[in-house]
């Protein structure tokens, strides 16, 4: 029998390809149709957000973290506002938390069905992709009644809630209504997935990811917990105590598992909804009892749609912003993908890095590390060896 | 109407192009042309990804480095006549990332306002505008092809 020759070749996709639609850049290399080793190159959106930030002051700075992403535009706003009032020893009235928290997981919801709109188109059934934006609107619309606009909300100001965004009588009654619908018909898109099984064939024992690479690579969020790994910020933060929900652990890790992990996680937002709904309590909705002065480096963390998020800042003694640092979930997500994907076919690679949920705008930043003398070079070595850019 | 606009009317293929930026405006589109409640697709605009294919360009974000040179290269490979949509604050002006600086003073990633780079027939102004808006723009960039000889 004749000795089989191996050729390693390298597909390289993107930046501009239908199956991705942000810009970034894959290399699979590829041994015999299975993939090797894989490699995401991101740096296609680097717009030095955290250097636009030196030196505007703090309710400025709230315009520009907004738009860091477009899909979890709440999660950063309300992070950057958490680590200023934690610094300043700001108290939030009661209210104001409430309705954080009930707009935090309208975008949740909508981020999922994003998901499910992506990782669908990805696999090629058009169908369920749809009918995942159809139902994504409920959410869209009660975004612009509650913010005023369908993705940038801006719902969180320093100290409390925008006075706009206060929940009336008839708005509850509203959301109410649309959730109840929206929780119907959710119900049976969820079964008509699982019980299709040209999906689930192509979903299950693909892209595994165990429990080890997952806190070795430190894939928080929807990815780790369906590897098994309990793991969620809602659960440490004082603005969710009040509320009663559970944290949605599957052990298979494969792209089922992270598929499933999501859809049920929306059944406990609409969960904690719902108890916002009932419970809301009557109060003020803005302390604006503050000053911005000097406050020294703080760091809060957060669960977002993907994971961990970091946000840390200082103020000098005129209250302007100094030393902004965002770290996103996506980062230490993509090494667990570029590990998900390794062992199988070429054509489920795509699907794997769809099913972990990149979200590649808010997560570009400079990285440069030295292998020869295995240290991480500083902003001047680099300028130093590549000039500016 | 001429055989050749009517011929062109019945199937304009609009292509998508991300150029940095925060995402918003980019599902926005998505939303636009692809789901079932706005669907741009019965007014006979379809979606593409191959530039040979296009009419319409919907260019969206503030233009990063990375990006310029593939916006021109895409630009270039669209067949005449064609027409630029520019979606989105960022694709007019820059947004935040060019009007509003702490101490750097002027950011040199953006290269903001995409007629710096391609001509542009239609902006959709919003910080992300509505999907009917996308809607009206991608529909007013049609004449342009009809009357083109």
């Amino acid at each position: 029998m004749m000795e089989r020759k191996v050729v390693e070749k390298e597909i390289s996709i993107g930046p501009v390809h239908p199956a991705l639609i942000e810009p970034y850049r894959i290399r699979l290399f590829v041994n015999d149709e299975i993939v090797e080793d894989c490699e995401i190159n991101i740096n296609m959106a680097y717009r030095g957000i955290e250097r636009l930030l030196e030196g505007l002051p703090v309710e400025k700075a709230l315009l520009i973290t907004e738009r860091v992403c477009g899909i979890c535009s709440n999660v950063h706003t309300w992070n950057s506002v958490r680590v200023v009032e934690a610094g300043l020893r700001i108290e939030v009235p009661d209210r104001a938390n409430y309705i954080r928290v009930l707009i935090n997981e309208i975008q949740r919801i909508a981020s999922h069905l994003i998901f499910f709109g992506h990782a669908f188109e990805v696999l090629g059934h058009e169908t369920f992709a749809m009918r995942s934006f159809l139902l994504r609107e409920v959410f869209m619309d009660l975004m612009a009644y509650i913010g005023g606009n369908r993705v940038m909300p801006a719902v969180p100001v320093i100290g409390g809630i925008r006075p706009r965004a206060d929940l009336t009588d008839s708005l509850k009654r509203v959301i109410s209504e649309r959730i109840n619908d929206f929780e119907k018909k959710y119900r049976e898109y969820v079964e008509r997935i699982l019980a299709d099984s040209m999906i689930m064939s192509r979903l299950t024992g693909v892209g595994l990811l165990s429990k080890e690479d997952a806190i070795k690579y430190h894939a928080t969020g929807p990815n780790g917990r369906a590897s098994g790994w309990n793991y969620d910020i809602r659960t440490l933060m004082h603005e969710y105590e009040p509320f009663d929900f559970e944290v949605i652990v599957l052990n298979e890790g494969d792209n089922k598992a992270r598929v499933v992990q999501r859809a049920l996680e929306v059944f406990e937002c609409l969960k904690i909804i719902r108890q916002i709904l009932k419970n809301l309590p009557e109060g003020p909705i803005v302390n604006r009892d503050w000053i911005p002065g000097k406050m020294n480096y703080t760091i809060s963390y957060f669960e977002a749609f993907r994971g961990e998020l970091m946000h840390s800042c200082a103020l000098d003694s005129q209250g302007l912003i100094r030393g902004y640092k965002i770290r996103t979930p996506t980062p230490t997500n993509l090494a667990a993908m570029e590990r998900a994907c390794v062992g199988d076919h070429i054509t489920d690679a795509i699907l794997t890095i769809a099913s972990c949920d990149p979200c590649l705008t808010c997560c570009t930043r400079v990285e440069v590390i030295n292998f020869d003398e295995s240290k991480t070079m500083t902003v001047m070595d680099i300028m130093k060896k590549y000039g500016r850019r | 109407m001429g055989l050749k606009a009517i011929a062109r009317k019945n199937a304009i293929h609009a292509m998508l192009v991300y150029t940095g930026g925060c995402n918003g405006c980019d599902i926005e589109v998505v939303n636009a042309i692809f789901s079932p409640r706005y669907d741009i697709e019965q007014y006979r605009v379809l979606i593409t990804w191959n530039p040979r294919e296009a009419d319409v360009l919907i260019v969206t974000g503030c233009v990063t480095w990375q990006m310029v040179e593939p916006l021109k290269k895409l630009y270039s490979l669209i067949p005449d006549p064609k027409g630029v949509v520019a979606v989105g604050a960022c694709a007019i002006n820059g947004n935040v990332y060019k009007n509003m600086v702490g101490d750097i003073g002027v950011n040199e990633e953006v290269f903001a306002p995409v007629d710096n780079i391609i001509p542009v027939d239609v902006k959709v102004p919003g910080c992300a505008p509505r999907p009917e808006d996308i809607i009206m723009g991608a529909v007013k960039a049609v004449p342009k092809l009809m009357e083109a000889p």
